[in-house]
């Protein structure tokens, strides 16, 4: 006895109910739970659907599909990184490599200067500022996506949100850094540290760039790339 | 015999037993007491990557269904165990995913990658390897 579709509809609105909100980790609960149960019903026929089903999500253990949702995201944000490299890598060879130079020039010579404090102060909040407008549209934008298509992906969430927040957070946290750090002023303004400083500032405007406007422009290639099924539903 | 071996000498061989015997007491409740499952645990993704080289592709179920075919019963993967593995694998660039419909719905399947059918001649190797080397700690006669 195979399930109908009326079945399988309900074996997703079932995995919703158990905190499974990413379509792509529903699909293939569903299918392994459809299996089961027809697996089951051989043995049992009249078994009912919603009997089958519950015997069939007992074998997930106590805490039900949050294992595999966990270790899904965690799987799936080294993935993630991994995009973000193949990205920021480009930056490192020719042509991009003259860009980044410039970059990391312009930031040594601006440390360097007498006004390198207020410089650096000053791009770290622009970052700041820049990046939390950038989040709130990509965040409208994810919403305005969910509700046309009606499905949330693991990957699309993690462009959308993900790596904003952690690329936020480290302009707010260099600032913190900056200001309870009781550094030596020779220290500060040496030559290490001047250009350790355009070094991190150099990587953070690459980090910065891709996460916030190549991977949401690029979400419906990543996407299609990672998902076979995107294109199917 | 002993009486030319220093103190010191003989001391570090009963402390190196002893630190042997408790690594090797969980090993040795597990395989009596839990039925051998969590020996297994450790070679989960080995026994996937075997599985996908030997059936071109596969879905989760099917290889739940096949390890306990396979080995009668005796040994059956969780499904809290094998989705992560498998996403493990996938995100390590050692799997690659292929979707169809069957049934009214979609079928996500697995197969090994050109990286994964190398890594997997060199897990097996490693677990023979591992093999090799507990039948020596646990059998010294046989090795």
């Amino acid at each position: 006895m195979k399930l109908t579709l009326e079945q399988i509809q309900q074996l997703y609105i079932f995995t919703r109910q158990h905190y499974v909100e990413h379509f792509d980790v529903q699909t293939e609960l569903v299918d392994h739970l459809a299996n089961d149960i027809e697996q089951i019903w051989k043995t049992q026929p009249n078994l009912s659907f919603e009997d089958a089903r519950n015997i069939s999500f007992k074998k997930f253990g106590v805490f039900g599909f949050m294992d595999i949702v966990g270790e899904r995201q965690k799987a799936l944000s080294k993935k993630y990184w991994k995009i973000i490299w193949s990205f920021a890598k480009d930056w490192f060879q020719l042509p991009k490599i003259i860009l980044t130079i410039f970059i990391f020039t312009l930031f040594t010579i601006a440390c360097r200067s007498k006004f390198g404090e207020y410089f650096l102060f000053s791009s770290l909040m622009i970052m700041c500022v820049y990046g939390l407008i950038k989040a709130f549209q990509l965040k409208n934008n994810f919403k305005k996506r969910i509700k046309s298509t009606g499905k949330k992906w693991m990957l699309e969430e993690m462009i959308f949100s993900a790596g904003m927040g952690f690329f936020t957070m480290i302009p707010i946290n260099l600032i913190n850094i900056f200001n309870l750090s009781n550094l030596d002023e020779n220290m500060i303004y040496s030559n290490w540290f001047t250009l350790l400083y355009a070094a991190i500032f150099t990587l953070l405007v690459i980090g910065f760039y891709v996460v916030i406007e190549v991977l949401p422009k690029k979400a419906e290639e990543l996407l299609t790339k990672n998902y076979p099924e995107y294109k199917l539903v | 015999m002993l009486k030319n071996i220093p103190n010191k000498v003989i001391h570090k061989k009963i402390m190196h037993i002893f630190i042997l015997l408790i690594k090797l007491q969980p090993i040795v409740y597990n395989a009596i007491i839990m039925g051998n499952q969590k020996l297994y645990k450790g070679s989960l993704q080995t026994i996937i990557l075997k599985l996908l080289e030997e059936n071109d592709k596969m879905y989760g179920y099917e290889i739940t269904q096949k390890v306990k075919e396979l080995t009668k019963g005796e040994l059956s993967i969780t499904e809290g165990a094998l989705y992560p593995a498998l996403h493990k694998l996938e995100a390590e660039r050692l799997l690659d995913v292929e979707v169809t419909t069957v049934d009214n719905r979609l079928r996500k399947y697995y197969k090994l990658t050109e990286h994964g059918t190398k890594e997997t001649v060199n897990r097996l190797a490693e677990l023979e390897e591992f093999i090799a080397t507990m039948k020596t700690i646990v059998n010294p006669k046989l090795a």
